[in-house]
């Protein structure tokens, strides 16, 4: 059984580069808290925009936080989930991308011409050394367990990459499926019903 | 599944996993409500474990004071700060000094405890926000496997100890520092001397007198180097400097010894702390530094007491032992030094090397400085600045009171290299020491005193003066601006040319974000004097009235005049009157956007501003010792669960010699640990004078003590365990009754 990491991180770059600055998202941001507009016991705004390719804009909150993430030069949103993830790795999974994906889609409903994301590639990032170092032998052991989650996910077959070769770094896969099989509103009815389910 | 405690047994030093073990034992102990909260909070500061805004479990969020509902909220870890809430770790680096390897792993723990940012503080540590108070003990022994502590990084303690970052390659130091700034860091953690005060104590080493190097003059204790010829030989000792700080109260340090040799920096610094320790401020927090004692006694007295004290300080062969090392601590190169060899630069290197480059007094060699905007930089930065330092210095790293990363030891060949491999990770701005490298503490992004937006503020200066940077004279392009949050000065505003403070004005109904504008106070000298605070502004009309100030200074200077010749003769009124137009107040309804802080889109109120954990609770020694001799037991009973009943054992004898030593220590603080001494004092003092009697069972707890104390048991079962477990419980209470008979107050 694949072990949950004790930080899960999913992160959906953008299509474009943004025309939308950084100082933008923080009322987007400070708003979401006003209005409980993303899911999740929502606290504060924190601006990391001097620090280039870092977190950007991060909406801190308990249990994960949702960053408009510059990091590796690639725009995005960044969901990040610190506490309660369910025990089983493959519901955790799913809860991630699940909360990925609707902050994306609340964040490009902001701006809709001008925020467009990319949902047929994810970057999954795993924020636990212990269990899971960047090392080849852990991306073969999870590959089979983790293209086949996707593959529930997305509707489509996932093929996937690890992000990095540096043992420091975390260890981060990015999967990909075909941009014409991406139907949001499938993938989202899916990953709700597994949500209830768990 | 294996944890990182496991994982990293056999790096982790004994005494510093040990530290670890109890302070976990102790948040268990506060998660079942078995210790007192102030206790546990005071413990958890010395760990470095400070709270964050809005730890209270309440935020403004521009509209209306928000209940924020942590899953744990029954559970405090300190007065009004829920479990759950992120806070902050404070990360101590003595001296500034980083190897490589620590870099990486500081980066590792922002990624997966923090969010991915390091912070660089004015003392040199480091600090990660957003950490779960869960995740602390793991996060501690990843740094102690690799030789960091966070062990009395906050709280009423001897803070990180400070020193130039150019000690040891700096062309007018007497000698270099950072050996003297490690061995006193060495001794004074954990030393039973600094365990009671009634405030933080702050340390700082210089190597000359003229520049910014250490700002003795505004520390607790500042130690200046100085040498002497004394019998035809040139002795190094230190000028010693105490009560200094900056804080609501500015005070300038006082000589207490022009010279004090090596051999005796370490007592006498003990007997400072001993005199710091009995006759300090206890129960007013805001009059418990060391500039207040100093102030009230003044420095005659004081100075008599320290040399009395410093008679009685018990003999340590730590005094001097760490002599033998000085000359081997490592300040070497990883490289052979080699000029500049005439090679093509790149774009941008000259800017640079204006202003980030030092050569060092030693030829060949340049120490550089990577100006970290806001003192942050990211964990992957981290990762490729390891990578860097590997590559040209090795581990010549060092952090700055000024929030950068210095690299020292660059051989000069390799300076376009560098600096092509810095701008590469974002690390390669020019400016260092200007105009737009500007101090700032955290503020209220996340600390809990923040009156107004400090880093918002930087970041917009930061902007506005990076467009112009290369149209600015230099008599502007070099001052110090320095921004704190709220009057306390953690980002030593007093010490800019330039400086601001938060604080708050009302109008009409409404608050409105303000700073203070301080100036003309001086970096030089080790902070050598302090500015005059000359009136509010707006927040919103700090960047006008910079541009106004500097404009007017280029104009009427003479020549060769700095910034705090300029303002003292201008004088306060004049300077007033100048900032005059800006304190005009516009009502919400003329210019709403004056009614919200920089970088911060809410309708601005200081409803969030919390209680500080700056000081920490003035908590009695006693309660101190006694909550390790109960997370001891708490260890002891985790053992018995195990099965491993030699260790429950172990453990329940220690926590019973720690109970006792704790009592001692009300009466006589020298008692150190060895468990015969302890033993044999609460004996005479508790025991053969009754003192520690039950009511009813008179001295039978203690003999629980002198039981286990004279003979090992021959065969240690699960029974035995138990019995020896119970037996400590009770004799903990014992002393816990015997305390407040015999000292009244446990919690002070």
């Amino acid at each position: 059984m694949t072990i949950v990491p004790k930080r899960l991180g999913v992160k959906f770059s953008l299509k474009q580069s943004p025309p939308l600055q950084p100082a933008d998202i923080v009322p987007i941001f400070q708003r979401w808290i006003q209005e409980h507009r993303v899911e999740g016991m929502l606290i504060d705004v924190i601006d990391y925009k001097h620090v280039p390719d870092g977190p950007g804009i991060v909406l801190i909150a308990d249990e994960a936080d949702y960053a408009y993430d510059f990091g590796y030069g690639e725009v995005g949103l960044h969901y990040v989930r610190k506490r309660d993830l369910p025990a089983d790795f493959a519901a955790a999974l799913k809860l991630v991308f699940h909360c990925a994906m609707l902050g994306a889609q609340a964040l490009q409903a902001e701006a809709p011409d001008d925020l467009v994301f990319d949902y047929s590639a994810v970057k999954i990032n795993f924020l636990d050394r212990m269990n899971y170092p960047n090392e080849p032998e852990v991306f073969d052991e999870i590959r089979e367990g983790l293209t086949a989650i996707l593959s529930d996910i997305y509707g489509a077959p996932a093929g996937l990459s690890r992000v990095h070769d540096d043992r420091r770094r975390l260890f981060s896969v990015r999967a990909e499926v075909a941009a014409e099989t991406i139907d949001l509103e499938d993938i989202g009815a899916r990953l709700q019903e597994s949500r209830q389910r768990v | 599944m294996t944890s990182w405690k496991e994982l990293l047994k056999e790096k982790i030093p004994a005494e510093m996993g040990n530290l670890i073990d109890i302070y976990e034992a102790q948040m268990e102990l506060r998660k079942q409500g078995k210790l007192d909260e102030k206790v546990f909070a005071e413990a958890r500061l010395r760990k470095g474990v400070y709270g964050q805004r809005y730890d209270n479990g309440q935020r403004h969020d521009g509209v209306r004071t928000r209940e924020l509902l942590y899953p744990s909220d029954e559970i405090v870890k300190g007065p009004d700060t829920l479990w759950d809430a992120p806070g902050m770790q404070r990360i101590k680096i003595p001296y500034g000094g980083l190897t490589a390897e620590q870099l990486e792993v500081l980066s590792e723990l922002a990624d997966e405890y923090s969010d991915g940012i390091l912070h660089i503080t004015t003392r040199q540590d480091i600090q990660l926000h957003y950490v779960h108070i869960d995740d602390t003990p793991d996060l501690m022994r990843r740094l102690a496997a690799i030789g960091i502590t966070t062990q009395e990084a906050c709280g009423n303690s001897v803070r990180n100890i400070t020193a130039c970052t150019l000690a040891g390659v700096c062309h007018d130091e007497l000698f270099d520092v950072s050996p003297y700034a490690d061995a006193m860091t060495q001794f004074l953690l954990g030393h039973d001397d600094v365990q009671d005060f009634g405030r933080k104590f702050k340390v700082a080493f210089s190597g000359c007198a003229g520049h910014a190097c250490g700002l003795v003059k505004m520390h607790d204790l500042g130690l200046l180097a100085q040498t002497r010829e004394i019998d035809g030989e040139t002795v190094r000792g230190f000028t010693v400097f105490v009560g200094g700080g900056l804080g609501t109260v500015p005070h300038q340090a006082k000589v207490l010894a022009d010279f004090c040799t090596e051999e005796q920096l370490l007592p006498l610094t003990q007997a400072i702390a001993r005199v710091f320790a009995r006759l300090g401020e206890k129960k007013n927090r805001n009059r418990a530094r060391l500039k207040f004692l100093v102030a009230k006694l003044g420095i005659d007295e004081f100075r008599q007491l320290v040399q009395e004290e410093l008679e009685i300080v018990p003999p340590d062969p730590r005094h001097t032992d760490y002599i033998d090392g000085v000359s081997d601590f490592v300040n070497a190169p990883a490289k052979a030094g080699m000029a500049l060899n005439g090679a093509a630069l790149p774009a941008g290197f000259a800017e640079w090397y204006r202003s980030n480059v030092y050569k060092q007094v030693q030829p060949g060699y340049s120490t550089i400085t990577l100006n970290t905007p806001l003192g942050d930089f990211t964990s992957e930065q981290g990762f490729a600045l390891a990578d860097i330092a590997r590559k040209y210095v090795g581990d010549n790293i060092r952090l700055s009171v000024e929030q950068n990363v210095v690299l020292r030891w660059v051989a000069d060949a390799d300076l376009p290299a560098i600096y092509r491999d810095l701008c590469a990770i974002g690390l390669g701005d020019a400016n260092a020491g200007t105009i737009v490298d500007i101090t700032t503490c955290p503020g209220t992004d996340t600390c809990k005193l923040g009156i107004a937006s400090s880093r918002g503020l930087t970041a917009e200066l930061r902007t506005r003066l990076l467009e112009r940077i290369n149209l600015l004279p230099d008599a502007v392009r070099d001052l110090k601006i320095k921004v704190s949050g709220c009057f306390n000065s953690c980002g030593q505003h007093h010490v800019a040319d330039i400086g601001f403070f938060g604080n708050s004005r009302r109008s009409g109904n409404h608050k409105m974000p303000h700073f203070q504008v301080v100036l003309g106070g001086q970096w030089q000298e080790n902070a050598g004097s302090y500015g005059l605070a000359c009136g509010a502004v707006p927040a919103k009309c700090v960047p006008d009235v910079l541009e106004a100030l500097t404009e007017r200074y280029v104009a009427e200077r003479a020549e060769g005049e700095n910034f705090q010749a300029w303002v003292k003769e201008l004088g306060r009124k004049e300077i007033k009157a100048m900032l005059q137009p800006f304190t005009k107040l516009p009502s919400f309804e003329e210019k709403p956007n004056y009614f919200s802080d920089w970088g911060d889109s809410r309708v601005y109120t200081i409803d969030d501003i919390g209680v500080g954990e700056c000081a920490g609770e003035v908590v009695s020694l006693f309660s101190m010792e006694i909550s390790k001799a109960e997370s001891t037991h708490f260890e002891a009973l985790l053992a018995l669960d195990d099965g491993d009943y030699a260790l429950a054992d172990e453990n329940a004898y220690k926590a019973m010699v720690l109970a006792a030593r704790a009592l001692v220590r009300t009466k006589y603080l020298d008692v150190g640990d060895d468990y015969n001494n302890i033993v044999g004092e609460f004996r005479s003092r508790f025991y053969d004078t009754e003192l520690i009697y039950d009511r009813f069972a008179k001295g039978k707890f203690a003999r629980y003590l002198f039981k286990r104390h004279a003979e090992v048991p021959a065969r240690i079962d699960q029974d035995y365990a138990h019995q020896i477990i119970d037996e400590t419980q009770l004799f903990i209470e014992n002393v816990h009754t015997a305390e407040q008979r015999i000292n009244g107050v446990i919690v002070g």
